[in-house]
């Protein structure tokens, strides 16, 4: 029952996603507009590639799906509501968020098309520029709540949420976050203008849908890291915990989706010197500060 | 522990239930109709022109400079985590050894980066 509950405020969030997403590229709202969309995509073909690697091109999809909800079963929504309440919660986020990676390069290897091939070898190198800040920060979420466990690190921040206690932490995640969700500035593997689609390029019909469903509850789910590692998680007056969370989820989604909006993409080289000539750097610091701070006022 | 075994239980299954999931969305599809067979529909998006070669050809990692360092970092962090959990107990001598790893760490970065390894090669 609990676990059905999480379930359909991922998937219920994923679809407000998708309507924000219509709505920055269309200009219009329409909250039918992604059930339409999916129900179309069901009814078109879905056309195989010639001479495809058919292990990794079926595999893809599916396994971006699995990765976002492996690593938004370990979140909490409110107090008791989460799929799992694992002990090392917040390592296994980062074990899980790794999948996506190897469902991108499947994507991106299995149908033999030179621009899902570019996309894929492409989201390899944005791993290697965000992945250091997505586990940086964490490390030092940890290090104030003393524990993995995700629930611990929310009861954590009942004095002071973590956006005010590391906000160097939480800009370096977000920045991440939008990174491992591939969102514009950093949709690299899939840009639309350059390669033609990039890893979702040879993917059509119910195939189609599923990699598309897999990202919007990606998005969502590093939206619930961020607000359970940096906003308070369930915290906050007057509403119910849920409420909250799913409040924060929806406006740090919002968020990330208006940067993007306005931001042009960027380019590879540039993401991998500024991640690791700034955003490295930065992320010590932010464990070095957060080192003291603990020490001295917990 | 044995609360724990339950609760990847629980993930496997989430694994396998979405697995069925996506399964049960492509029978949907296929009720609903095949793929027609069309010649050239199944070449992949070659903007117009067949591909020369082969793509499965090998691809000029470009970022290679910083994905060795990348495994200097990661192997790192596997060591930062229980470092994390046990800090505030451990107090000040947790900070100054895991401040001089670091240190050492970061020391390596400015080296590399001084011999060039931080550009796109």
């Amino acid at each position: 029952m609990r676990i059905a509950v999480v379930l359909g405020f991922l998937f219920a969030g994923a679809y407000l996603v998708a309507v924000l997403e219509a709505r920055l590229a269309t200009g219009r709202l329409r909250l039918a507009a992604p059930g339409w969309a999916a129900m179309a995509l069901l009814g078109r073909e879905s056309v195989v590639p010639r001479q495809p690697d058919r292990l990794f091109f079926e595999t893809a999809p599916a396994l971006l799906l699995i990765a976002a909800l492996l690593a938004a079963a370990v979140l909490p929504l409110a107090p008791g509501l989460f799929i799992t309440n694992l002990a090392t919660g917040a390592l296994f986020v980062n074990a899980a968020l790794a999948y996506v990676l190897v469902a991108l390069l499947m994507a991106g290897w299995g149908p033999d098309g030179a621009y899902a091939l570019i996309g894929g070898w492409r989201f390899l190198g944005q791993l290697i520029a965000y992945s250091m800040l997505i586990v940086m920060p964490i490390t030092a979420v940890a290090m104030r709540a003393e524990s993995l466990l995700t629930t611990d690190i929310v009861a954590s921040q009942t004095g002071l949420w973590n956006i005010l206690y590391q906000p160097l932490g939480f800009v370096l995640f977000f920045i991440a976050a939008m990174g491992v969700a591939f969102l514009p500035p950093f949709d690299l593997p899939s840009a639309e203008g350059e390669l033609a689609g990039g890893v979702t390029s040879e993917y059509t019909g119910v195939r189609l849908a599923v990699f598309r469903l897999g990202r919007l509850v990606l998005v969502i789910t590093l939206s619930a890291a961020t607000v359970v590692f940096y906003l308070g998680g369930w915290l906050g007056p007057v509403l119910p915990p849920w409420a909250w969370s799913a409040v924060k989820i929806l406006a740090v989604s919002a968020t990330m989706l208006l940067i993007g909006h306005y931001l042009p993409r960027i380019r590879e080289a540039h993401l991998l010197a500024w991640c690791w000539k700034l955003g490295i750097p930065l992320a010590l610091l932010n464990i070095f500060i957060v080192g003291v701070m603990v020490l001295v006022w917990p | 522990m044995n609360n724990a075994l339950a609760q990847y239980g629980v993930l496997l299954g989430l694994a396998v239930g979405t697995v069925g999931l996506v399964l049960s969305l492509y029978a949907a599809a296929r009720a609903l109709g095949r793929a027609r067979r069309e010649s050239g529909k199944d070449v992949p998006a070659t903007s117009g022109r067949l591909a020369r070669d082969p793509v499965w050809v090998r691809y000029h990692a470009r970022y290679y400079g910083y994905a060795l360092l990348f495994l200097a970092f990661d192997m790192e962090m596997a060591y930062m985590y229980p470092w994390a959990v046990v800090y505030k107990q451990e107090g000040l001598v947790a900070l100054l050894d895991m401040g001089v790893f670091l240190a050492i760490l970061f020391l390596g970065l400015l080296y590399g980066w001084s011999q060039g390894a931080l550009r796109r090669q």
